[in-house]
């Protein structure tokens, strides 16, 4: 029954989910913008995938001045043997990353976003100046995360827009 | 007086995110530790209401911070919640083992976080 306690309730609820997304948003932004050099721009980008969007394997791909290749640059929770290269040609959804587009699983879906055995959950374009210059693939989520939700994705483009410097130190703030 | 909370965290990104939903949302007081040894100090000076602890953590991870604040005699009865990526019955088993109150998983989502607190503490 729609009443004034439930109506209250609900808007109360509304706004603790609201205040706790920006939250999460404000954080991984001033995370990156603190970052004092590349490592630790790096275990910024491990930090917000870990404690605020929930997965703890990833791997960062540069992009090959071609933008024919991406070469793994740095990884965590996933075995970097199995991820040295990855032919733009070969995965279909890399063209609209490298385009400057975060490109998110569906939830529910059985697609997989790259030819690989491991789920990916996500593929973020790192900018600079407007080009892409690096991938970050997030793959497995946590167990109890059933896929990403909008306060997830708004986090990977605050990753796209801020995390130039783990690419290229000398990159402002 | 304002219920006090001390938040353990390695991660200064979780600390803030915390901070920021607790200041807005809740009429609590908190404190901050940055590993279970320093939770340990913290907790004794501080006599927090409540703790709030991350498991993974350099020097002294959370099940280790809880057993011994546990066999601290002003900290027997203060409720603890663990925060965990895991969520398997395993982890959460050696959580309530090690002395922990409740648990809650990564990544931490404000609406269950709050709802809990004001069931240990109150509104």
């Amino acid at each position: 029954m729609n009443t004034p306690a439930n109506t209250l309730a609900a808007s109360s609820t509304a706004a603790l989910k609201e205040v706790s997304n920006q939250a999460r948003v404000y954080a991984a932004r001033m995370r990156l913008q603190s970052a004092v050099d590349q490592a630790d721009a790096l275990d910024a980008i491990r930090d917000i995938a870990g404690n605020l969007i929930g997965s703890e394997e990833l791997a960062v791909f540069k992009v090959d001045k071609r933008r024919s290749e991406l070469w793994l640059y740095w990884s965590f929770g996933v075995d970097p043997n199995k991820y040295a290269v990855l032919e733009v040609s070969r995965e279909a959804r890399l063209n609209d990353v490298l385009s400057g587009k975060c490109v998110f699983r569906l939830r529910g879906s059985n697609e997989n976003l790259l030819c690989c055995d491991d789920p990916v959950s996500a593929l973020i374009p790192i900018r600079i100046d407007g080009s892409t210059v690096a991938v970050i693939v997030l793959f497995r989520l946590f167990a109890h995360k059933s896929g990403l939700e909008e306060v997830d994705h708004e986090i990977c483009e605050i990753l796209s827009n801020f995390a130039g410097r783990a690419i290229e130190p000398h990159q402002s703030k | 007086m304002p219920k006090k909370v001390l938040l353990v965290d390695d991660s200064s990104t979780t600390l803030m995110m915390e901070e920021m939903i607790l200041k807005q949302r809740t009429p609590y007081d908190c404190v901050t530790a940055k590993d279970g040894l320093d939770a340990i100090s913290r907790a004794l000076v501080e006599a927090p209401d409540l703790v709030l602890m991350d498991v993974v953590m350099p020097r002294l991870n959370g099940f280790e911070a809880c057993k011994r604040m546990r066999l601290e005699k002003s900290l027997q009865h203060t409720p603890i919640i663990l925060i965990t990526s895991r969520g398997e019955e395993e982890y959460v088993e050696a959580g309530f083992q090690s002395g922990c109150n409740d648990y809650i998983t990564k990544p931490v989502d404000g609406y269950e976080l709050v709802t809990l607190l004001h069931s240990y503490l109150g509104e």
